[in-house]
């Protein structure tokens, strides 16, 4: 664990220094404060629902940005040669790198927690609700991390990983829609089960399953597994 | 320690699809001992490195690091094996401390530890001075030092050194050298280079591969025995040329011999002959000479490094250089 802790602040000190990583927060927090705006003062909802769904396609094309870089940098950098030879079993390597990019994805939630002020100032919100909107924005953004933090290990060239990860994590976002065409209950399920946004849709109305909480937390063990087991394999 | 060689390969071999890069390599370094490693680009030095290091498996053979088999105890290895890559593997947006505490922690080195290993390696490799500056403007010289130190952090029983001095200025080479050469002394090295004089300065033995194939492995001086049959000796004799050629060529051991008018030196003559292996070969010349003439200037010339390389990878395989 000391190892993963190492990386973790090496990872924390290059996110620091990145260009990308102030863009990424900055266009979220500018575009979240939009939705949040347009929702409360536009159409008058003293609720998150809207916001959190917006909040939701917005973080599936932004996290690709933090992802991107996770390992497809290391490569370019020639850094990977390092990694592989210190000390460092591949699940380490791998937790190591997606703790650092949640650690931003909580930075960015928490700095949408301002937007909360106003909805407690002038209306009455349900702060159960909230929270639960909160916890699948979470699980939903590292779900995401950990899809486009393995499609970057696929890849020397940044820009491809997050081309990849991007319409990926788009097709989960929109596979439940696929319901409709379907006449087999099993496929129908299946594609609501696999949906990113219909799962999200039970934390957005306040509905915290663990189901759901499942589905999120299988999808980045999934992810992370075949991120270890590639790296491994790729040796 | 049951393993006495600190690097052991074994028929090594790699392959990558249908390429072999790397054919059935065996060789070991011991403790204590710098091994150079020798080979045109494209030789498999690199990719010999990386699996020694652990960056990749070998397609077949063993490979044993300080006891540790690569293939079963990757991590147990890791631990004693500073790497410097061919490229330094370097974060740009660190500094040279940050840099350097991230791999010591990784490397294991106990916490209250890091500051005085931090302060040995930058001081062995010259660091001081940037201590605290950003790695992407360090120049390449520094680049390269910062990660030798990487490589030292940790005091590993193996250290690969992919051409530590590439880059480097005549000053920083003898500098890194001596590095190399004090830790080379309790540790076992092995390090790549282009740099042929190099090799003669700091290392005990000297590997020449070429074609992913182990062509020799000996130290310099056996190397140069074994890789010529013959000597030349050239001198500068007060004497008519015809005379000399004449009393050379009666004597035993000598093969071949011309004689000439000194280009630079009027009225002496040079002479080159060509002359069996013998040992005291130089001597007996001189005592034939000056017996009759005055002796100006006898040498006997050594095959350097250079040349043996290059007859090594001029020809396919080891049996066809010893021949």
């Amino acid at each position: 664990m000391k190892r993963v802790l190492a990386l973790y602040h090496k990872e924390l000190l290059g996110y620091f220094r990145s260009p990308i990583a102030y863009f990424v927060v900055a266009v979220f927090l500018v575009g979240t404060g939009y939705f949040f705006t347009y929702n409360m003062f536009l159409t008058g909802s003293a609720s998150m629902d809207e916001t959190f769904r917006n909040m939701g396609i917005l973080i599936l094309t932004l996290l690709p940005l933090v992802s991107m870089r996770l390992f497809a940098g290391e490569y370019n950098g020639r850094t990977m040669e390092l990694l592989m030879t210190l000390p460092l079993k591949p699940w380490e390597l791998v937790l190591g790198k997606f703790l650092g990019a949640v650690t931003i994805l909580l930075l960015m939630t928490a700095g949408t927690l301002i937007d909360l002020m106003p909805l407690y100032l002038f209306g009455n919100p349900q702060t159960t609700t909230i929270i639960a909107g909160y916890i699948g924005f979470l699980l939903l953004g590292m779900a995401c991390l950990a899809v486009g933090q393995f499609f970057s290990t696929l890849t020397q060239n940044q820009i491809v990983a997050a081309l990849i990860t991007v319409p990926v994590l788009l097709s989960f976002w929109y596979v439940g829609h696929l319901q409709n065409f379907q006449v087999s209950p099993a496929l129908r399920g299946l594609f609501g089960y696999l949906s990113f946004s219909l799962q999200y849709a039970n934390f957005v109305q306040g509905l915290l399953r663990s189901e759901a909480v499942a589905f999120y937390l299988i999808v980045c063990a999934i992810a992370l597994t075949l991120n270890a087991g590639y790296l491994q394999w790729r040796r | 320690m049951s393993n006495p060689a600190a690097i052991s390969l074994e028929s090594v071999s790699k392959r990558f699809g249908s390429r072999t890069i790397v054919h059935d390599m065996t060789f070991s370094v011991a403790r204590g001992e710098i091994v150079g490693f020798l080979g045109p680009n494209g030789a498999g030095k690199t990719t010999t490195m990386r699996m020694i290091a652990g960056f990749t498996t070998s397609s077949s053979g063993r490979i044993t690091v300080a006891g540790c088999d690569m293939a079963t105890h990757n991590e147990a290895a890791a631990r004693k094996i500073g790497y410097l890559p061919e490229t330094p593997p370097l974060y740009d947006t660190l500094n040279v401390f940050q840099y350097l505490r991230f791999v010591a922690r990784v490397k294991g080195v106990p916490r209250g530890e890091i500051a005085s290993e931090l302060d040995r390696v930058s001081a062995a490799c010259r660091l001081e001075a940037v201590t605290h500056r950003e790695i992407y403007k360090l120049s390449k010289g520094y680049r390269q030092r910062v990660g030798l130190a990487q490589a030292l952090l940790g005091k590993p029983e193996v250290l690969l050194l992919d051409e530590p001095t590439a880059g480097l200025d005549p000053g920083q080479i003898q500098e890194t050298r001596e590095v190399i050469r004090s830790f080379g002394e309790q540790h076992a090295v092995l390090l790549s280079t282009h740099i042929l004089p190099e090799v003669t300065l700091i290392c005990r033995r000297v590997a020449i591969i070429n074609h992913g194939r182990l062509l020799a492995i000996d130290s310099p001086a056996a190397l140069q025995r074994a890789s010529e049959q013959t000597s030349r000796v050239t001198l500068r004799v007060g004497a008519p040329a015809a005379d000399v050629q004449a009393e050379l060529a009666s004597m035993d051991g000598v093969i071949e011999v011309s004689a000439h008018d000194s280009a630079d030196a009027p009225g002496l003559v040079d002479v080159e002959c060509q002359t069996d292996n013998r040992a005291d070969m130089e001597a007996a010349i001189a005592r034939a000479i000056t017996k009759r003439w005055d002796l100006y200037r006898l040498e006997r010339r050594q095959p350097t490094l250079e040349n043996i390389f290059l007859r090594y990878i001029g020809q396919g395989s080891p049996e066809e250089a010893s021949a």
